[in-house]
């Protein structure tokens, strides 16, 4: 009879999976609307390690499909940027001698990387090239910030830091920002 | 934080680069992938399953339920007198289904059906047995034996399945 007590909890924990299996259906259409909003910020924070748009693609790609495979809610999303980041580090780990490549060809020819925005004059080009000559620590801060929203206790938890470093990096990166943009 | 306030304003103004169209069509593509259950790439295979050590505990306990079985019926034919016996399959279950039916258990797992395969049988000729005035033939069957249970409430069932092999002694009369 312990057999059949056994078979019973598992055949709950079935009955849960089934659940669980009928809200991923129910929501599978839900992700469209959530990275129609997230894909250009989540791009923008995975070029901070990648020059082509391309390669961000299938970073952002890699990291929402994972992380909705395993969450199916969008209010932690912290979570999917560390998963953007950790996927980003990792892309660049298994390529190594790809990366160097196209970092030297990046630095050789600048102006033939994909563009990070869409820019509409002069004033705008030179506030993304101040924003893409930042440090990187104080760069993916700002990214998460400005243009992914996060609060800083969010910005913390996605890159592993303090919040009070997080909002320190933020205020760095806008002074270094607003030193940048002065006029000589 | 205010100093900053026009910078912040300034730097909102700027839009970052669309996702190619491209992108939605391939996410939409792994996520198919993943409500069917199909093996894609790392970041499309399908989560592992957090019942796989729960199959294998089932397993395993269905497992020694097996072999107490075996054990318990090579005990009884040890112990059961060398006389002509023959095995009958509905001796066997039909006890063991009336137990778990009358069992006060809170599983609604009721006896669904039992069913016994012969798949070999061996003529081992005459031979005569201590005791016995009379050549028997001694034939052996390979059988196997399956019982099921379902819940008539979830739709679970349950399926115990193993071999046996029974000795028959058929008396020889002289012509």
């Amino acid at each position: 009879m312990a057999l059949i007590d056994k078979i019973c909890t598992w055949q709950r924990l079935e009955d849960k999976d089934r659940e669980e299996v009928m809200e991923n259906i129910a929501s599978h259409e839900d992700w469209k609307s959530c990275f129609s909003e997230l894909a250009p910020g989540l791009l923008l924070f995975a070029r901070q390690w990648v020059h082509s748009a391309a390669d961000a693609e299938d970073i952002v790609q890699e990291a929402f499909v994972k992380f909705w495979r395993r969450n199916h809610n969008i209010d932690n999303r912290p979570l999917l940027y560390a998963a953007v980041r950790s996927i980003a580090l990792d892309f660049i780990r298994r390529d190594v001698r790809r990366a160097r490549r196209e970092a030297a060809v990046f630095a050789e020819t600048e102006s033939a990387a994909d563009p990070q925005f869409e820019l509409d004059d002069d004033t705008q080009s030179a506030l993304a090239a101040a924003v893409d000559s930042l440090p990187c620590d104080q760069r993916e801060v700002l990214v998460l910030k400005i243009w992914n929203e996060l609060t800083f206790n969010e910005i913390a938890r996605a890159l592993g830091i303090s919040q009070n470093t997080a909002a320190s990096r933020y205020r760095y990166a806008l002074s270094n920002l607003k030193k940048s943009l002065q006029p000589q | 934080m205010n100093d900053f306030a026009e910078l912040e304003n300034e730097l909102r103004k700027l839009r970052p680069a669309l996702a190619s169209p491209f992108l939605f069509g391939r996410i939409e593509e792994a996520m198919d992938c993943m409500a069917n259950g199909r093996r894609g790439d790392p970041a499309r295979q399908p989560e592992r399953s957090p019942h796989n050590w729960l199959s294998l505990g089932f397993g395993l306990a269905a497992a020694a339920v097996l072999v107490l079985f075996a054990v318990v019926k090579i005990q009884w034919q040890r112990e059961r007198p060398q006389t002509i016996a023959k095995t009958s399959p509905t001796s066997e279950t039909i006890p063991a289904l009336n137990a778990i039916e009358n069992s006060n258990s809170p599983s609604k797992f009721i006896p669904a059906g039992a069913t016994q395969v012969v798949y070999n049988a061996r003529d081992e000729g005459l031979h005569l047995p201590d005791g016995l005035e009379r050549p028997v033939r001694r034939v052996r069957y390979q059988t196997q034996q399956t019982w099921r249970w379902r819940d008539r409430e979830t739709g679970a069932s349950l399926r115990v399945s193993y071999p046996t092999e029974d000795v028959v002694l058929i008396p020889v009369s002289g012509q």
